[in-house]
This record gives structure tokens, sequence and C-alpha cells, in this order.
């Protein structure tokens, strides 16, 4: 993997691996005066779990979404399982096997737990138009049984859910569409210690009994070293570090992000004196 | 879900209902059968228009006679039907201005079509309804994917076909094209001038419109959308294509009301305050009906119901020969106090552990 240094920054330049399901190069994407992400490269093994770190605002999100076809890139490349990849939107994207749990849960609070676990993937009473809620429910019992999330009642609108329940919902949803590559942005949030070791054991099991790929957006290293095969560092809009996890540690990332801060803040001063 | 919580009734029988019956029961289970009839959205309006019904019953020797309940029709059946496109548009979040506009220019253009054009009746119908959802589309347009808010598109939309409607008629009356005074014929008896047509299309439409809200892929959407805009997109949902096709369904039902009408009284009039009166009438009937103004959540027969309530309220007005001059103060106290009742009731609905 190629570090290279522009004006003294680090930014990881495009690596790869014979088993890459994903490859991502160059990606660039603007909000209006806002350069979200400046020249990204991630890629992603088959098999692999691959944490993505950052700074509020560093660019976790955009990426996920660029990836998931609800945002499309400025600029760059995108690669899936070696053929070229440009999802023209989140189904399109889905068909090709990625699917992704937002970091806002995409969750109708109106609606039952079982609508928003077949949120646009509805059983229908084919070839009648009309919604089959009796199978959906029987499936979505037994999708959460198998994952082992319990909520009381499929029937209560996921508004009267905890922020944990709610959050699992949304795993369970993207877990269950047969995707070979599953995003997660920040599975974790919003989670008591107990939900959260069930997300990270259903994350670790997955891995053990599957071929899904997986990129996770956390926050907590212990998370990271505990799930995560590799860890990407998003720093200004670029990935400044990437290296597996075992050959790394908490320590050394601690040293990164205390970096930047460090800089943040001569940065901040600098205006301020100026 | 909410919307979904209507009387199995209403869903008619071509509606696979396993489910509300069933769910509402194990959800309201432990609650009296009175409360938990008051927890459906519908409740309120329901308990309402009873008490308003006994009440003119009881006062008003006139008011439970079958010549009475045919002078009821004309004032409920055409809201019922007009209110059930809005409510689509009003899950949503949004607010369709242009119906009662919508109501008054689809007869001229119907109208236009026979005369000047001399379509056959029956095709001018097709168009003029055709003609209505494209112009629902346009608002839906401009609001979906241009982003003016839906309450300045449609309030644009309300003008133009004012403005339209007043330059085509010249300002005067026109007879309907397919009627006449003296005698009703076969195409005039079926849409509108038949005693009982408006209402038969009053029930069918809130019938289908109910089971499209509550068992269909486009209703869930249309809550969904209503409740959660990006998290429908992050989900996949054609959100835009979601918004346009309700303003279409919602312009059609009022341009199919204002056919009926204007067959019904065998004359179109270009007069904007009527219907900019029936405007408001429908929007009351779809809230006191129990939609959310906010979105979310949204019920055909509520609104029906909403619809009910207000005809039995100008209607029983009306025969107790109430001054003209205080009607509308008493259907403006009515409608505050059906909302309190509307208000409390849903408190007792949180309260009871439904949403
Ligand atoms: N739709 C948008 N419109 C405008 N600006 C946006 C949009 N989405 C993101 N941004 C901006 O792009 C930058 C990166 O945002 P992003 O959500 O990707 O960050 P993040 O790394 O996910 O942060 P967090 O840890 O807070 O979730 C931020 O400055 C944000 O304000
Ligand atoms: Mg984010």
């Amino acid at each position: 993997m190629a570090e290279l240094e522009y004006g003294g920054e680090k930014i990881i330049g495009p690596g790869r691996a014979d088993d890459d399901v994903l490859r991502l190069e160059h990606i660039s994407k603007r909000f209006g005066a806002t350069q979200a992400l400046r020249d990204v490269n991630v890629h992603l093994r088959k098999g692999e779990v691959l944490a993505l770190l950052g700074d509020n605002g560093a660019g976790k999100s955009t990426l996920i979404k660029i990836l998931s076809g609800f945002h499309k890139p400025d600029g760059g490349t995108m690669w899936l399982k070696g053929g070229a990849y440009t999802p023209k939107n989140v189904d399109d994207a889905r068909r090709q096997g990625i699917d992704t749990v937002f970091q806002d849960l995409a969750l109708v609070d109106e609606l039952s737990v079982f609508h928003n676990l077949f949120l646009h993937r509805e059983r229908l009473y084919s070839p009648l138009p009309f919604l089959n809620n009796r199978v959906m429910r029987r499936e979505a019992r037994k999708r959460l049984d198998e994952i082992g999330i319990n909520i009381p009642s499929l029937d209560v609108p996921v508004a009267r859910l905890s922020g944990g329940q709610r959050q699992a919902i949304a795993v369970a949803r993207a877990i269950a569409s047969e995707s070979e590559i599953i995003l997660l942005d920040e599975p974790l949030a919003a989670m008591g210690a107990k939900e959260g070791a069930m997300i990270l054991d259903l994350i670790a099991r997955l891995k053990a009994e599957t071929s899904i790929s997986m990129i996770l957006i956390l926050h907590n290293y212990a998370h990271v070293f505990a799930s995560c095969d590799r860890v990407s560092l998003i720093q200004n809009g670029v990935v400044s570090f990437d290296r597996p996890t075992a050959e790394t540690s908490p320590d050394e990332l601690n040293e990164i992000v205390v970096e930047e801060y460090r800089r943040a803040r001569a940065a901040a001063q600098g205006q301020l004196t100026s | 879900m909410e919307s979904s919580t209507s009387p199995p009734a209403s869903t008619g029988p071509s509606t696979p209902t396993t489910g509300p019956a069933s769910r509402r029961s194990r959800a309201g289970a432990g609650l009296s059968p009175l409360k938990r009839f008051l927890t459906l959205r519908e409740g309120s309006i329901v308990v309402v228009t009873i008490i308003t019904f006994v009440y003119f019953a009881a006062t008003t020797p006139h008011f439970l006679t079958g010549a009475n309940f045919k002078t009821l029709l004309p004032y409920f059946a055409p809201f019922a039907i007009i209110a059930a496109g809005q409510v689509f548009v009003m899950t949503l979040g949004e607010i369709d201005l242009s119906i009662g506009a919508m109501y008054l220019w689809t007869p001229f253009l119907f109208w236009k079509l026979v005369t000047s054009a001399h379509f056959p009746l029956v095709l001018a119908v097709i168009v003029s309804l055709i003609v209505a959802a494209l112009l629902g589309a346009v608002s839906g347009y401009l609001i979906a994917y241009i982003g003016i808010p839906s309450f300045v598109t449609t309030l644009g939309m309300l003008f133009v076909l004012d403005g339209v409607t007043l330059i085509v008629s010249h300002s005067e009356q026109v007879t309907t094209p397919g009627t006449s005074v003296t005698h009703v014929g076969t195409f005039a008896s079926i849409l509108g001038g038949g005693t009982y047509s408006e209402l038969i299309w009053a029930i069918g439409i809130v019938i289908v419109l109910q089971a499209l809200l509550s068992s269909t892929r486009w209703g869930l959407y249309t809550v969904a959308v209503g409740s959660n805009k990006i998290g429908s997109a992050e989900a996949g949902i054609h959100t835009k294509l979601v918004i346009v096709r309700n303003f279409m369904l919602c312009a059609t039902t009022a341009g199919f009301v204002g056919l009926l009408e204007a067959i019904r009284t065998s004359t179109a009039s270009p007069d904007p305050s009527g219907s900019n009166t029936v405007l408001l009438q429908a929007i009351a009937a779809v809230i006191i009906g129990g939609t959310l103004m906010t979105g979310g959540a949204g019920t055909v027969v509520g609104a029906l119901i909403g619809a009910l309530f207000l005809g039995i309220l100008n209607d029983g007005l009306v025969i107790k020969g109430v001054n003209a001059n205080y009607e509308d103060l008493y259907l403006g106290l009515a409608i505050l106090i059906a909302m309190l009742v509307n208000i409390y009731i849903a408190r007792v609905r949180k309260g009871a552990g439904r949403g």
C-alpha cells in the first residue's frame, strides 16, 4: 500500500488485494462549499471486516452513502468484484449485493416493526397488489429470533422502541437481504452495553459463518480491535491511515487522533491571532 | 401502523384483511371495548358524529325523514370523495389548496370539450379527468422535484385554474352537457344526476382508496414519506414519485367531484368563492377525520365520517331554522369542539399505549 505525501499530508494511495470484492479509487464528493471527500482510496477483501474511523464530519457517512448508491461521487472510480460499479440508486446497489444500515437508520416511526423490516421489500399477495402482512409478520419474527433480538410486539410502531431495538431492526433488515457486502454506519450508536454486545456477536457470527464482507463505522477502539480485520482512518476527506488491526494498537490510533486535534487547535489559534 | 387501523368493513371484501382486526385486538388487549374503539384513529369523530346526529334527531322533527336524508346527501357525498383524495396529500405532510379550483374548472373543460371540440360525453369525461391528473402531476413535480412548498405551489394552481375558468366561461354560467333540467338520462343518472349516484360513488371511492392507503405499497410509502422522507429514500423508496402520484390522485378526485356536481345540478357556475368553500370544507373533513396535518398518518374512512359530520351539521342547522347569519358561527364552533374532542381522545389513546 502506497503512502503518499502531499504537502506534509499523508494520503493512502489506491491499494489492492487479489481477493478484493470492492475497490474505490480517488473518490471525491462536494456539498456546496463543503468538500466532504477529496481523494479517498479504499478496498475491501472477501469476508473482511473493515473498520472506518474518523472525526465527526470527516466524511465517513458520505463515503458509505456513495457506496450504497444514495449519493453519486463527483469523481473517482469504483469496482465491485472486478467490474465497474456505478449504482444508479439504493435499489440498484442492493441488487448488486450491497446493503446498508444508515446512520439515521432509515426507519419510519409511524410504521410497525414488521413493516419497517420489510420496507421497500414488501411481500404481496401476488398477483394482487395487497400487502401480505401475515407472511411479513411471520418472517419478521423468525429473523429477529434468529439473530436473538427480543422485541415483544411486531405490531407496535417503531417510535415506541428503544434506541437499541431500533438499531437492531435496521441491522436485521440489512443482513436479511443476502447481500455480499454490508455497510454499517455506527451500528453501536444509541446502544447499551448488552445490546451493543449482541450486535457485535451478530457481526462475529456473520463473519464466521458466511463470506459476507463488511465496512463498519465505529468510534470505540475496543470494538474495532475486537471485531475488525483492518482499520482505515479518514481525516479531512482522505484516508490517512490503513493497517490490519493485528499490526496496530489502540495507542497508535490514539496518537494519530491526538495529533489531528493538536493541528486543528493550532490552526484555530492561528486564525484567532492573525 | 396507524393508517391500517380502519374498520375492517372499509377495506372491502376483496382486501385481505388478516391484519387490522386481529392485530388491533391483540394490541388493544386488556382495554374495554369502548376504549379500544376510541383508540382507533377514526373513533373520536364517529362518536362526535353520532352525538350530533342524535341531537338533531331528538330536537328537530323533520331531521329523521327520508326526504331529509336525500337533502343531506349533496351536503356530504361530494366532500367525502374530495377529502379522500386530500388524505393522500396530507398524509405526506403536504397540502393541496387547488382542489376547489380543480373542482370548479373541470366541468368547464368538460363543457368545452363537448360543445367546441364535439367529443362524445364519456370520452369528454375521461379526457377531463386525465387533464386533472396531469395538472396534479404539474403541482407534484414542482413540489417534489423543484422543491417549491406545496402550500405555495397549489395556491398558484388555485388562482391559475380560477382564472382560466373565468376566461373560458366569460364569467357566465353554462348548462352541463349531457343533462337537462326536465329529464335525467343514463349518462347523467350514473354520473351524479341519480339520487344516490354521488353516495354510491363516495362509498365506492372511499373503499378503494382506504384499501389503497392501508393495504398496498402505495399507501405504505405514502405513510413512510410523510413520516420520514430521507429515511424512506435511504430505504430505496422513490419518494418524489410517491409525492407526484398522490397529487395526481388528489387532483383527479377533485375534478371528478366537480363533474358529478355539475351534472347533478345541470349547471356549472364560474364562482371561485363557492369553490373555496369546497376546499375548506374538504380540508376540515380530512383533519376532523383524524389525518395528521404533519403527515405520517391518515385515514380515508375518517375523512368520510368527517364529511358526514359536516353534512349533518350543515343540514341540521338549516332544518332547525337557525338564522342564516348564525350558520357559519355555529359551524366554526362545532369544528373547534370536534377537534378538541379529537385531541382529548388522542390523549386517551396515547395513555392506553397506542400512538
Ligand atoms: N447532504 C449534505 N449536504 C450538505 N453537506 C453535507 C451533506 N452530507 C454531509 N455533508 C457535509 O459533509 C461533511 C462530511 O459529513 P459526513 O456525514 O460524511 O461525516 P461523518 O464522518 O459521517 O461524521 P459523523 O461522525 O458526525 O457522522 C460534513 O461537513 C457535513 O456537514
Ligand atoms: Mg456519519
